[in-house]
This record gives structure tokens, C-alpha cells and sequence, in this order.
């Protein structure tokens, strides 16, 4: 679940992600992900998108929309949490064998046994704007989601 | 304050404590990226989903899980599901027996325990008699672990007092089931989602409670974007994302709905007579069996209009939604805690049954009624193998002689072992522990202390010094550990080998992946130990291992329906689960039963496509369910309603996914979901602490404001040990399935 879009970001001491340029997080293909810094993170600081939405909206906006965001699948299920204490780790750009292959290990296979190995799904995969085609999942979305 | 990007910009800019993260990272993650050694094939430990999961193992440890491709799930694992790992390395993990002295648990060899636990048992057999004593399992447990409990009890001690949480989640279902076709369980399956033109959501927040469900219903949508989604519930969750018809009602008047849908389905002549005229008994509420008119002359009652005035539908939605139900090429209905946690949740479920039944949206491809479980195995473990206080393996009835005597041929035993009469069950069992009446009880892989409804009244109990609790228990932060008078070790999850069976009849072998840690032994052999000191007639608890007592499940079940004979070990070793009825070796399981064809119960040429052979006479029933209101409405002191559920991150009293950092990162504690107009009125704002009060309990909670919750309605999720939200709930049940009512309450709520 969400935290509403009219959710005041006031007391939370804030969790985001910064790197030397913003624009390689619009590109992930681009850039690998050393030197991933981000804020200290809080207690409070639970919902990465509830920042996101503000500090980084196209990516926030692109995972909402994503097969990813309607399936609830979260940013730390790819990218671990920020105090990089999680069990995913923290990155940019996720590790393919720990991370995609979780629900993806059959596409996977198959990529490979068409293509040859290719360690950077994302280059053809651009997981945050993989969305649903249509509007069907619009229509009813809560406004404060 | 609002915060702007540029603010946020401007606060990471200044931050002087910016984390560099190209350091060591935790063992686990150096495991996580490790290649497996080895996959062991298994389930999810979480929801009835049941998705199949590949454990990784390396060195001897669980590194990594992947989804089964070769099971329902494809491969695809829900994020829960995908970050299980760390649960089974848990610093709270429990690895020794525990024996309390003084107040204080201390650790002891399991001889010490099981002499105690043995000494308790024997004194209240001797002293009270066998419905002195009982077993409280899981859906969680493994169905061998469960049949033999059943059995040690039942056969053994001639005690009835056999029950499980499923009594709090999933008897409704049942009740709908036996009552609507004499037999429990789903017809259809999960293949019928891939081609439904039309789903039935109701009471279920599917996205974030069966999310590998909801993510194939999704893709179907996407597939076909003129497939139509019907959600029915008071809040707008996730899952009504993908509807097209999202329905808001006052909690608890669904029944006054679904009786107007088929109000308005028979007025626009788009229901089946060929099949209702053949296959389908009408039924008043009574139990007397009338005519199609009588039916009609009872709906009159519930045009759309007035179902609107009870339930705040709009007519025109309540005759949108039950054409799109009717005219579709296949309608599929989901449902789960929403109908069932109710007073009138066989009701509820019968409801959404007739409707299936009056336009024959049932036994083919793409239509059915189904029932999503909420645990892993209460469909598999407990309501197959009969693990409540009415129940014996395979749909039979204590209550029934005959069936009494069946079952104790097969198990050898002397007539008249099993006692005629039902035991307690769970509400009416915990009541009984509390006076005490209940002298020993043994708790098995379910935390009764935070989910039981009104649950001060049962931790009162717990606590008195003249009762004795045995509780097997794998995380030592359970809260029903704080209650428990000896604490056993179990082997977790992928250290022991057994079975779970899902919500669509999928029986799927969990592997052993790895040595139980320390001194835990599996829940069998704890079990197994049990009844060889307690004394108990080796013929009767013949078993070795888990293996035999899953051959003795194959057999006993093979003269009924259920028949799971063609279920091997050896197949199940090789195959990604099978759905019951599976008769023979070479049967690949069935699909849909009830359908000439399909199920291997119905002869292939009986005269008649469909059979409910639940019923003598082959016919289902449709009920006539009047609306009834919910055991405690909102008044003038406590004029909202409370209600609770689940969030997407966290699985039942979140023992487990409180263990994994990311799961709890994102919903570290429970807060109180509050409508945006009521927030207003009350001067709540987003953040604020909240004081919710109802008749048995306060709290206090942060509110989350938003437009998920219609106005009146409040929701708080129930996994959180700290703010225990059923400490406010109610114990009132449904008089059927003795399912208590979670789901509606009256509370009062103003700014803390
Ligand atoms: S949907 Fe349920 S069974 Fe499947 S991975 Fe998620 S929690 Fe596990």
C-alpha cells in the first residue's frame, strides 16, 4: 500500500536517493552503480515513494504505472533499503542472478539460450516504464494513492 | 510543511551523513549473490497463493529462493514470497526447549520438556477425562503434521478437541461450500482466471493478500482489455486499481447486494433455468426446499432500490454489476476474509453461490466460485484431513455414525473410539481454556495470543497458573510465547519435509533444504514423540516417518471423493503439485470437479454433465439468505465501524516478515487508515496520533489519511505485536461456522 499523495512529508526525516547527477537515474542503463549515495535513513523513512514521487517523480511515477507498481512490487525488492543493512543490496542497478532471477529465471534461460549471456537485463528491459498498455487500470485508482 | 523537490534536493545536498555503498555488505547478501549449490524444490511459506519456490541452498544454508517454473506461479514470486531467506537465520529463532520456572522461561533437554508436557497431559486424562485436554494447530502446519495430531487425538485419546486458526479464516468458507453442494472445497481452479471474461472480487484485497493471484488476473485483463473487473469493498484498495466497477457499501450489507444482483438478474432474463431447472434445489433459510417462484417472491425484497437504501449502492451500479456478472462468456468470483470473518459469513458465501448457480457461471473453463485461503495450508492441512473439532479425514462428519464407523475400520480401531460428539471449537475452546475447564493444550506453529479476536480476554486466561499451554513455536518474539508453559523447538520451514495444499486443490511436497537448526526436530517426530510417551497404541501411531503418514493420508482418503491415492511421494518429488480428486498413478488431477469428464468421480457416461454428488439427488442449493445486520453496529457512543486486514509487506502476526530488513522497513508499525472527510471533521491530519476505543479496548495509532476507507470506516492491519489491533476486536461468531466477526466492530475515534 501507498501513503497518499497529500501525505506531508513534515516530521520525516527524509530518504532519497542522490548521486552525482540526478540524470543517470533517469537512464539507469547508463551508469553502474558505484558511489550510490543516499540520505541517512530514519525509522520513519518506510516509503521509498512517498519521497520518490517528489524528489525523482518520472521514476516514481514510471514504477507506479509499471507492472512492478500494480503488482506492489517495491523499490527495496530490487534495490535493498538505504542503510544498505538489508538482504538485497543496495544498488542502482540490481544484480541480475540475485535479484531478476527471483520471478524471472525463465525468461532469463531463455534470453540466454537466444542471445548468449547478457548480465544487464535493463538495457532492453526498462523495468520502471514496463507498463500496462492501456488505461484499464487507471479508472478507479484511488485519487490519494 | 510540504516538501518540494528542490527542498528535498537541497536537504541530500546538505546532508553531512551521505552513505557510501561500495563497503562490506552483511553475510547474507554475500550469500544472496552467491550461486546456489543446490535448488530444493518447495512452497511459499506465506498466503494460500501456494507458489511454488526453488530454495537455494549453499553450504548447507538458505542463500536465495527463486519461483518454481514448473508450478502455478510460472516462476513468479510476490515480494514477500522473494525475500524469505533471512527469516530461517532469525536471531529470535527458537533452537532449544524451554520449560518456565518461576515466570521465566529456562532452557531445558527435551527429555525435561516432553516429561512435563507428558505429566500434564496424563494428570488432566486421568483427573478430567478426554475433553479436558486439546490441540490448537495451523493452516500453516503441514498436512502429516496435522493428520497425525488429528489422529493422536481423535483415535488416540478419544478427544475431540481438535481445532486451528482456519476456524478464524477460512469456516465460513467451508460452511458455504458444504452447505451449497454437501462438500467442502473450490470446484474450479487457478486456469479458470486465464479465461474468465469477467471476476467477481468481493471481500478481498487481492493485490496485497494473494498478489501472485491478483497479478494473473491482472495480466488477463491486459490481455483482453474487454474482460471487466467487479470489485466489492468498502475500501479502495490496491486491487480495485484494475477495476471497472470498484463497489463501496456500508460494512456488512454485501448480503442485501448479492441478493439484488440476482434480483436483477432474473428481471433482465439472463439466468440459466436449463441449468438451475436440473441441477439446483431451492432452499428457504429453514431447510425446506421450495420452487423457483418462491425464490423469486423472496428477492422481491431486494430490488436495487432498497438494497441501495440498506447498503448505499446506487441502484443503477447494483444492475451495472450483475449484468456484467451474468451476460459474460465466464464469470469468476473471488473472495476470502471479507465474507468469511463475519456473523453471516456462510451466508455471505452461499450468496455469492446462487449467483453462480442461477446463471450456470459454474463447471466450465473461466467460471467458478472460488474461495481464496489465506494461509498455506488450511485447505491442504486441515479442512482435507478434517483437523477441526467436527471433522474426520476426507469431508467426514463426527457427527455422522456411519461416518464414524468408516474411518474406524480403516484405522483399526474398536468401535466406538471415536466420541460421538463434536469437540469444542476454537472461540468455544479458548473460553474453556481461560475458565480452565480446558486443563492441557497443545499450540502448534499458530500464535493464538495475537490473533484471537477480543484477545484480552484470552491472554487473561493464558496467563492463570491452572491450565498448562505446550507451545511449538520457531520465533522466541511470539507473543503467544510470553503465555506458554514449556516452549519446543520446531524445525522451520525448509528443515523438514512434508506437504502444503493451496486454495485451488494443489497438493505441492515441500523438500527438506537444510538440517533443522540447533535442537529443533520437525513438528512429526515431535509429535510422534509425544504419543509414544503419552502412551498411545503403537497400531494406532504406527509411523516412522513423514512418508508413511502421508501413504496412510493416500489410503484413508482413496473411499472418499477427496481420493488423493495417485498422489505418490514419487510424484510429488518429481511434479510441481497435483490437484485432488487423483485416483490413479497415472491420473494428471483434476481441473474441475463436478463436471462429467473432468472429475474422476463421475463415471464417464453418467447420464448428466453435472453431478453434485455432495447431495443424494445430485443437485447444489440455492439458499435464500436474508440481509442481517453485523453483531455490533455503529451507534450514537461508537459511531464508526473498525476493520482489519493485511498489507501487502507483512504475513499474519508478522513473526516471520518482521525478521526480513525490507519488510519491515516499510511497514515498521500498524497504523489507522482514516477517510479524508471524516479526518477533516475530526481535525485528524495525515500523521496525527489517533485514539481508536471500542467496548473492549483503546489505542492509540498514526493515521494514514486518504480516500481508501469510505467515510465511517476505519482499517488497521493486524500484524503488528506492539499495537495489537485485536485487542479491540470482537468475539462474536457466526453460528454456523463459528467464524468470528474480525471484520466489523464499533469504535469511536477522536485526535490522541
Ligand atoms: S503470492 Fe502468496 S504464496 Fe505466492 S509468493 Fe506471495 S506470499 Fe508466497
Amino acid at each position: 500500500m501507498i501513503t497518499g499523495k497529500k501525505h506531508t512529508l513534515t516530521g520525516l526525516q527524509l530518504l532519497i536517493y542522490v548521486s552525482c547527477s540526478f540524470g543517470f537515474y533517469l537512464f539507469p542503463g547508463q551508469v553502474n552503480s558505484g558511489g550510490l549515495n543516499h540520505l541517512i535513513p530514519t525509522d520513519d523513512a518506510f516509503d521509498c515513494y512517498a519521497c520518490h514521487k517528489v524528489a525523482t517523480p518520472k521514476i516514481a511515477q514510471n514504477w507506479y504505472e509499471s507492472k512492478h507498481g500494480v503488482m506492489l512490487m517495491k523499490c527495496f525488492v530490487c534495490h535493498g533499503q538505504p542503510d544498505g543493512k538489508g538482504s538485497i543490496p543496495w544498488t542502482v542497478s540490481p544484480d541480475p542472478k540475485a535479484v531478476c532471477q527471483k520471478c524471472h529465471d525463465p525468461a532469463m534461460k531463455r534470453m540466454e539460450a537466444k542471445f548468449g549471456i547478457n548480465p544487464d537485463c535493463v538495457k532492453c528491459h526498462p523495468f520502471h516504464q514496463n507498463s500496462l498498455h492501456h488505461d484499464a487500470y487507471k479508472k478507479t485508482q484511488s485519487k490519494s494513492q | 510543511m510540504k516538501l518540494t523537490r528542490r527542498d528535498i534536493l537541497k536537504t541530500a545536498a546538505a546532508s553531512s551523513a551521505i552513505m557510501a555503498l561500495n563497503g562490506s555488505l552483511p553475510m547474507l547478501q554475500d550469500a544472496a549473490a552467491a550461486e546456489p549449490d543446490k535448488w530444493v524444490k518447495a512452497v511459499c511459506r506465506f498466503c494460500g497463493t501456494g507458489c511454488g519456490v526453488m530454495i537455494g541452498v549453499k553450504g548447507g544454508k538458505v542463500v536465495t529462493v527463486k519461483g518454481d517454473p514448473n508450478n502455478h506461479n510460472k516462476g513468479f514470486l510476490c515480494l514477500k514470497g522473494a525475500l524469505m531467506p533471512p527469516i530461517v537465520y532469525a536471531k529470535e529463532r527458537v533452537t532449544k526447549p524451554y520449560i518456565r520456572k518461576n515466570g521465566q522461561l529456562q532452557a531445558a533437554t527435551w527429555d525435561e520438556a516432553m516429561d512435563l508436557v507428558v505429566s500434564k497431559f496424563k494428570t488432566a486424562l486421568k483427573e478430567h477425562g478426554p475433553t479436558s485436554i486439546a490441540y490448537y494447530g495451523s493452516g500453516q502446519a503441514l498436512t502429516e503434521e496435522t493428520y497425525l495430531a488429528s489422529k493422536i487425538w481423535k483415535a488416540g485419546f478419544s478427544s475431540n478437541n481438535v481445532e486451528g486458526n482456519p476456524r478464524l479464516c477460512m469456516a465460513s468458507a467451508v460452511g458455504g461450500y458444504v452447505t451449497s453442494f454437501g462438500k467442502d472445497e473450490p470446484s474450479g481452479s487457478y486456469e479458470d482466471i486465464d479465461a474468465a471474461t469477467c471476476f467477481f472480487i468481493i471481500g478481498s484485497n487481492m493485490s496485497e493478500c494473494h498478489p501472485i493471484l491478483f497479478k494473473r488476473v491482472a495480466a488477463r485483463k491486459q490481455a483482453d482489455p474487454n474482460v471487466k473487473v467487479i470489485v466489492v469493498d468498502p475500501r479502495k484498495t490496491n486491487t480495485a486499481r484494475i477495476a471497472d466497477e470498484h463497489v463501496s457499501f456500508k460494512p456488512g450489507t454485501d448480503l442485501a447486494i448479492l441478493n439484488a444482483m440476482a434480483y436483477v438478474i432474473i428481471q433482465e432474463e439472463l439466468d440459466n433455468p436449463r441449468f438451475y431447472g436440473k441441477y439446483v434445489n431451492f432452499m428457504t433459510n429453514d431447510k425446506k426446499k421450495v420452487d423457483f417462484k418462491a425464490y423469486q417472491k423472496f428477492l422481491k425484497d431486494y430490488t436495487p432500490e432498497k438494497a441501495e437504501k440498506i447498503s448505499g449502492v446506487p441502484a443503477e451500479q447494483i444492475r451495472r454489476i450483475a449484468k456484467m456478472f451474468a451476460s459474460a462468456s465466464g464469470t469468476v468470483s473471488f473472495w476470502t476474509m471479507g465474507l468469511n470473518q463475519r456473523i453471516r459469513g456462510v451466508w455471505a458465501n452461499n450468496l455469492v453461490t446462487n449467483l453462480h448457480l442461477l446463471t450456470g457461471q459454474i463447471g466450465k473453463p473461466g467460471a467458478t466460485n472460488f474461495s481464496l485461503t489465506g494461509q498455506p495450508n488450511a485447505c491442504g492441512g486441515v479442512r482435507d484431513t478434517g483437523g477441526l473439532c467436527h471433522l474426520l479425514p476426507a469431508g467426514r462428519l463426527i457427527k455422522k455414525a456411519s461416518h464414524r464407523a468408516q474411518l474406524e475400520k480403516q484405522w483399526g480401531l474398536k468401535p466406538g473410539t471415536i466420541a460421538p460428539k463434536p469437540g469444542l471449537h476454537t472461540i468455544a475452546l479458548w473460553n474453556a481454556f481461560s475458565e480452565a475447564k480446558i486443563k492441557a493444550m497443545f499450540v502448534l506453529c499458530t500464535n493464538p495470543a495475537h490473533s484471537l479476536p477480543n484477545v484480552n480476554m484470552y491472554t487473561e486466561g493464558m496467563s492463570r497458573k491452572d491450565n498448562f499451554m505446550v507451545l511449538s513455536e520457531p520465533f522466541m518474539d511470539a507473543e503467544t510465547v510470553k503465555y506458554c508453559d514449556v516452549l519446543l523447538p520446531p524445525a522451520f520451514w525448509c528443515e523438514k519435509r512434508g506437504v502444503y495444499g493451496c486454495s485451488e486443490r494443489r497438493y505441492s511436497l515441500l523438500m527438506k533444504a537444510v538440517e533443522p537448526m540447533g535442537e529443533c526436530k520437525s513438528d512429526v517426530d515431535i509429535l510422534l514423540d509425544f504419543a509414544r510417551r503419552m502412551g498411545v497404541d503403537p497400531k494406532v501411531i504406527p509411523f516412522k516417518t513423514v512418508d508413511d503418514i502421508w501413504d496412510e493420508w493416500r489410503e484413508v482418503s482413496s473411499v472418499t471423493p477427496y481420493n488423493f491415492k495417485g498422489m505418490t511421494r514419487a510424484r510429488q518429488e518429481k511434479e510441481s503439485g497435483i490437484r485432488w480428486p487423483c485416483p490413479t498413478e497415472d491420473h494428471p488431477g483434476t481441473k474441475i470437479r463436478y463436471v462429467r469428464g473432468e472429475d474422476p468421480n463421475i463415471p464417464k457416461d453418467y447420464k448428466n454433465k453435472y453431478w453434485y454428488y455432495g447431495y443424494p439427488d445430485g443437485k447444489a442449493k440455492l439458499w435464500m439468505r436474508p440481509y442481517a445486520p453485523a453483531a455490533e453496529e455503529p451507534d450514537a457512543d461508537y459511531p464508526m465501524v473498525l476493520t482489519t486486514g493485511r498489507v501487502i509487506d507483512h504475513w499474519h502476526t508478522g513473526t516471520m516478515t518482521m525478521k526480513v530488513p525490507e519488510l519491515k522497513r516499510s511497514f515498521p508499525k500498524a497504523y489507522v487508515e482514516v477517510n479524508e472527510d471524516d479526518a477533516k471533521e475530526l481535525g485528524i491530519k495525515n500523521g496525527d496520533n489517533v485514539e481508536l476505543e471500542t467496548r473492549r479496548d483503546k489505542m492509540v495509532f498514526q493515521a494514514k489519511v486518504s480516500d481508501v476507507c469510505r467515510p465511517g470506516l476505519v482499517f488497521v492491519p493486524w500484524y503488528d505485536a506492539n499495537l495489537m489491533i485485536n485487542k479491540l476486536t470482537l468475539n462474536a461468531f457466526d453460528k454456523g461456522s463459528k467464524q468470528p466477526e474480525y471484520k466489523i466492530c464499533a469504535v469511536r475515534i477522536k485526535k490522541a
